[in-house]
């Protein structure tokens, strides 16, 4: 989209000078430096009501960031589904019935009238009159999704102009670049897409759903089979905490909760040791012959705050829920119960065997949350707060389920990275792993930066032992990870690149292996990944460059009936059986941009993209025609 | 909730007819009357999703101070004077000297008869969080605002930002100036024929850095190894004020400091929640004790317009303090006001209220009305359907239920939903105007009343919430209230919620078919009357069915 509008810099004489940077690069600071101070800068171009600057809004599924563009930071940052946060606005599901579509088409368009009416009315307080408007897009955002929000800036608040503006090429313009990998991690999915001179390499798009949702999901289920709950005390009987100590009910798990948890308690956790991921490998007897003294905290355990909620208390607490059991849904594979092992499926056992593994790998403290008991479980007898106890190893290792890849449309983060890569010209390759870019609100788990760094290149590691890149994909499936793998090394044509991976806004890079390296990693100013899309927008405004300007008349001349002529047919008959199903709402109309619109080119694909592009995923359309 | 009557807005829709009232997307298009507005000019009922609104006024919800709009963009939204939020629990903080010399406690709530020590600080009175924890604190106790810009000013990202538009900003100037420089040229021979093809062969003569690059590249530059460290975009490399390797060493980027703080996390409240964190782009701290005192965010006043007319619906009085509307053309004003009521609903409230208390405990207050003052399949309920005429003319109703289709849809739930039988008075009936007290005998002969209708207001009168004699009709005429009665007959079958969807028709005199500007609302009574109809949709919502097997599983316990 910003093949229109933003040039390209002028290749010719600075070609030579690129080559050694520094000198170039630091003389130009100092001059700006000693020119004014940076804030005049912004607010001398600003006329009194500052009426050219614009809205910038980057509206996820789950969480709208809006705000001036010119200013380095969002105005207001929301969940746009207040009622009920951590339901998207939008799902990567659509449901199938016409007339259930229309329905779920009219919800959203009626949630997506009310954030913006908000945005305009009670965050920003301005006229949307006045403001032209840019929407940070995510390359895989559904057209009808795209339409929806355009018909309401334009028919509800008339806004004079939208642009849309990829949501990965702005955030490379946040960290001063026009050409990278850029990995943005949000709630539905992560994707993968490289951007070469501000040209973002559509075709070489890479998705996989593990993100924010699967997070939650996995650290729902989780605190579900470990966590504990402690009820709230009553006031007559003075029962020890350990006999009110329980299996965490899935009523107090709210959204709400885990939202809270992931974002106050969870953090990623250094790889596990391939070395011992093998050795101790999720089998179930092992598992189970270890189970005593699992139990016990490992002695290097440092955690101090295990001694609160003494491990006698947890005992019990696991014999008085084992009373309790015939009334719970799952059979419990918490650790202790030696007398129930027996009875736990295959599932349970792999489960359990993962807890075990994890638990070894990890030296969190566990933590304490009080929560609200659920209205269910309230008797006029218990007073206050419960409380979950998070075991720190869920603190720090929910997070694996991001990294381990499932099926082949589940790739792991690092997976979609190198798949992504693997689809890029071969002289791009090394550009553009050198810099990679992760953004996205998932990545805002500390730790996960330099984690997928470590994944990055472990995927890439020579004579990877099967096992060893995804040491629990055992859960899902354990015979056919092993068989998949070792046949066809699927990213040896990348293995030289591993000096060159570097992550632009790594915190902590490894040390470098090559100059490359060394000059990239790291180097990207430190402004937080989740609004790195944002500032970006914000920068892109202020440069006057957010992308291709819709207007209003444009908008309202386009004729809704008219067939887009680029549209292959399958797409225009889904697009129109979804504008159809709106209802009383007009048909889509084809004045938005959107790469997909753009007639593929006619030359053959590049060599790269032949050899690896085998097992295809189309996540594009899938996403697009939302089935 | 009790059963109400929401009111019909057709913006949401082309068509004037509601949608029906079980999806779940119509409940968006129908609005409590309090909430909308009417346009004289259109005729017509306006809501807040569909009124285009403009700021006519921005003040300060905590000093009420009016803002210029010309500072509104340049102090952010915020107030600018002494207002402050507590990071932690939102609450006002109030400047307190830092050191007071008397024994009292010195914390006083006015900060501008303070006369204290010289280093002022902000202090949360709820939760006992000040902000010289960390490290603000202020020389003069006024202008506090003014004094901390200057630390907003320099804020990291602002400066980077600054940066990284003098960064780009000379590229772009260049890319744009070679791109019009080459392509002028050509476009110039086709005077200006067509802007489109002069934009497509700008796209195309503009150089594509790398690739323009590519053959030399390959054969030279990757064997000698020169590209080792330069990208092959050709832009020059941006160094970043303070990268986030920097600036996670101070352990606020996400960095190892980080991961070993929250591997050693004792409790959850040393994190700062998300929504304490999320609006800062640049990398913060984490913890709770590094949050920053939050400016108060104005507020504006809102005038609002009618989408299709643009004239002014209401429009605020311009004062902060004012709680008052130069112009207020809203619904009530127009439309009668309706309210619904369950008769034994009422009368079990009573019992049911009074249980609740010793109970004490909500949920299960609210499964017993819903066994006992509920609605329960197989059986027939009356209800009562109060009208309030707001106009000073007597006016005309007829009600009328909208057909419920029972919508195929597999939604299973909704699918069997079974039509329940709803019965209302569907002849005219007269609803008296709303008058000053001496006025209210006029128009006594406008009542008409049959007979039945008579005995049915007197019944209705004498023995109010039991009118079993007659349910359907006219029940009751008192000033400019007139109340009706209905009833609806649940299927065996029935589930889910009882809610259909009522048109409302009412005539009045008016002598001015098109009524002047402005918000005298009553249309003069002269001498030539002439009548004008209005209509508009509402949505009865009498409450949720309790199904039949929970009823005779219930009966059965009770046997």
């Amino acid at each position: 989209m910003f093949k229109g509008r933003f040039s390209v810099p002028p290749e010719t004489p600075r070609s030579k000078t690129s080559f050694n940077p520094s000198t170039p690069v630091t003389s130009r600071i100092t001059n700006s430096q000693a020119q004014s101070s940076p804030h005049y800068t912004t607010t001398r171009r600003h006329s009194l009501y500052g009426v050219e600057d614009r809205i910038v809004i980057d509206p996820g599924s789950l969480v709208w960031k809006v705000g001036f563009s010119g200013e380095g930071r969002p105005r207001e940052v929301f969940y746009p589904n207040a009622k009920s946060i951590l339901k998207g606005l939008w799902d990567l599901n659509r449901a199938s019935d016409a007339t259930q579509r229309a329905e779920e088409g009219r919800i959203l368009d009626i949630k997506l009238e009310q954030s913006l009416r908000s945005v305009f009315h009670d965050s920003l307080l301005t006229d949307p009159k006045a403001r032209k408007v840019i929407i940070i897009e995510n390359p895989l955002l559904p057209l009808h999704i795209k339409e929806a929000l355009a018909r309401t800036l334009f028919e509800n608040l008339q806004v004079p102009s939208v642009s849309f503006a990829s949501s990965h090429l702005l955030s490379l313009l946040a960290v001063g670049r026009i050409t990278g990998l850029v990995l943005d991690c949000g709630y539905l999915e992560s994707v993968a897409l490289p951007i070469f001179a501000a040209r973002p390499l559509f075709s070489q798009l890479r998705s996989t759903p593990l993100a924010g949702q699967r997070f939650l999901s996995h650290l729902r289920s989780l605190l579900l089979l470990f966590g504990t709950y402690v009820a709230p005390t009553s006031p007559g009987a003075n029962l020890p905490q350990a006999s009110r100590s329980m299996r965490v009910p899935p009523e107090v798990l709210t959204n709400e909760v885990l939202e809270q948890i992931k974002t106050r308690c969870c953090f990623v956790g250094e790889s596990l040791a391939p070395v011992e991921a093998v050795d101790h490998g999720p089998t179930p007897d092992d598992s189970v012959a270890t189970s005593s003294d699992i139990d016990m905290p490992p002695s290097s355990d440092p955690a101090p705050s295990e001694s609160e909620f003494s491990f006698a208390g947890r005992e019990s607490g696991v014999s008085s829920q084992q009373d309790s059991s015939e009334f719970s849904v799952v059979s419990t594979p918490r650790m202790g119960g030696s007398g129930r092992t027996e009875e736990r499926s295959g599932n349970e056992n792999q489960a359990q065997a993962l807890a075990e593994m994890y638990m070894r790998h990890s030296t969190a403290t566990d933590l304490s949350l009080r929560v609200e008991p659920p209205a269910s479980m309230a008797n006029s007898s218990s007073l206050g707060y419960g409380t979950i106890i998070i075991p720190g190893w869920i603190r720090e290792r929910t997070a694996e389920v991001l990294f381990v890849g499932g099926d082949v449309d589940e790739g792991s983060l690092a997976e979609v990275i190198l798949d992504a890569l693997l689809k890029v010209p071969v002289d791009l390759r090394k550009t553009l792993a050198s810099s990679i870019l992760i953004v996205g609100g998932t990545s805002m788990l500390l730790g996960f930066i330099p984690r997928l760094h470590v994944e990055l290149l472990r995927a890439l590691a020579p004579q990877t032992p099967p096992s060893s890149v995804s040491p629990n994909t055992s859960t899902t499936e354990p015979d056919k990870s092993s068989q998949t793998r070792p046949r066809y090394d699927h990213y040896a044509s990348l293995r030289p690149l591993i000096p060159y991976i570097s992550v632009v806004n790594n915190p902590s890079p490894p040390p470098p292996l090559s100059d490359r390296a060394k000059n990239n990693a790291g180097k990207a100013p430190a402004f937080s990944p989740a609004t790195m899309a944002w500032v970006g927008g914000s920068l892109a405004g202020a440069l006057k460059i957010g992308g291709t300007e819709v207007s209003r008349e444009k908008w309202d001349e386009a004729d809704p009936e008219r067939e887009d002529p680029d549209a292959s047919v399958a797409e225009s008959t889904v697009r129109r059986a979804v504008a159809g199903s709106h209802g009383q709402s007009p048909p889509s109309r084809n004045v938005l941009p959107d790469w997909t619109r753009i007639p593929l080119a006619s030359g053959a694909p590049p060599a790269a993209s032949i050899a690896t592009s085998s097992p295809m995923r189309t996540s594009g359309a899938r996403a697009r025609v939302g089935a | 909730m009790g059963p109400n009557v929401l009111y019909h807005c057709p913006c949401l829709s082309t068509s004037s007819v509601p949608p029906p009232p079980h999806q779940i997307s119509s409940s968006y298009s129908f609005h409590p009357l309090h909430e909308l507005f009417f346009c004289e000019e259109c005729d017509a009922v306006r809501c807040n999703r569909c009124v285009s609104v403009e700021v006519s006024g921005y003040y300060c919800p905590n000093c009420l101070f009016e803002v210029p709009s010309a500072s509104v963009r340049a102090e952010k939204n915020r107030c600018a004077r002494n207002c402050f939020m507590c990071p932690n629990c939102r609450n006002t903080l109030s400047v307190v000297p830092s050191d007071p010399p008397d024994a009292g406690d010195g914390r006083l709530l006015a900060p501008i008869s303070t006369v204290g020590e010289p280093p002022f600080f902000l202090y949360c009175n709820h939760c006992r969080w000040d902000s010289s924890e960390v490290g603000i604190t202020f020389e003069k106790p006024t202008g506090l605002a003014a004094q901390l810009q200057k630390l907003e000013d320099s804020a990291p990202d602002s400066l980077e930002f600054d940066r990284l538009k003098e960064h780009f900003e000379p590229i772009i100037r260049a890319s744009s100036l070679s791109s019009s420089s080459t392509v002028p040229s050509t476009s110039h021979s086709r005077h200006h024929s067509n802007p489109i093809t002069a934009a497509a062969s700008a796209a195309l003569a503009r150089d594509i850095p790398g690739v323009g690059k590519y053959t030399p590249l390959t054969r030279s530059g990757r064997s000698s190894g020169k590209d080792r460290s330069a990208n092959k975009d050709e832009m020059p490399e941006y160094k970043s004020r303070l990268d986030i390797t920097k600036a996670s060493a101070y352990g606020s980027g996400g960095g190892d400091v980080d991961v070993d703080f929250m591997r050693r996390l004792e409790t959850v409240s040393e994190v700062a929640s998300l929504d304490q964190r999320w609006t800062y782009s640049w990398s913060t701290s984490l913890e709770t004790r590094d949050l920053k005192p939050l400016r108060i965010p104005l507020h504006s006043k809102h005038s609002k317009r009618c989408p299709a007319c643009a004239h002014i619906l209401i429009k605020p009085e311009q004062k902060a303090q004012s709680v008052r509307y130069k112009i207020k053309l809203v619904a009530a004003n127009y439309l009668p006001a309706i309210t619904v009521a369950l008769p034994h609903q009422i009368e079990m409230l009573g019992h049911i209220s009074a249980e609740a208390t010793k109970r004490g405990t909500k949920s299960t207050a609210e499964d017993d009305r819903d066994t006992r003052g509920g609605l329960q399949a197989g059986k027939t309920y009356p209800f009562h359907m109060a009208l309030t005429n707001p106009l000073y003319d007597p006016i005309q109703v007829r009600l009328s239920v909208q057909r419920m289709h029972v919508a195929p849809s597999g939604e299973g739930e909704k699918a069997r939903r079974p039509p329940f039988a709803i019965s209302i008075p569907t002849t005219p009936f007269s609803v008296a105007p709303f008058a000053e007290a001496w006025e209210y005998e006029d128009d006594e002969d406008m009542f008409a009343l049959d007979d039945d209708e008579l005995e049915a207001r007197l019944s209705g009168r004498e023995k109010e919430p039991k009118a079993k004699s007659k349910t359907v009709g006219v029940l009751e005429k008192r000033a400019n209230v007139t109340v009706v009665g209905g009833e609806v007959a649940l299927g065996k079958e029935a589930r889910g919620e009882i809610k259909f969807n009522m048109l409302v028709a009412y005539t009045y005199r008016s002598d001015d078919p098109t009524p002047s500007e402005g918000h005298d609302i009553s249309p003069s009574k002269k001498a030539v009357p002439e009548t004008k109809t209005f209509a508009f949709y509402t949505v009865v919502d009498l409450g949720a069915i309790i199904p039949k097997d929970e009823d005779s599983r219930l009966e059965a316990y009770n046997v």
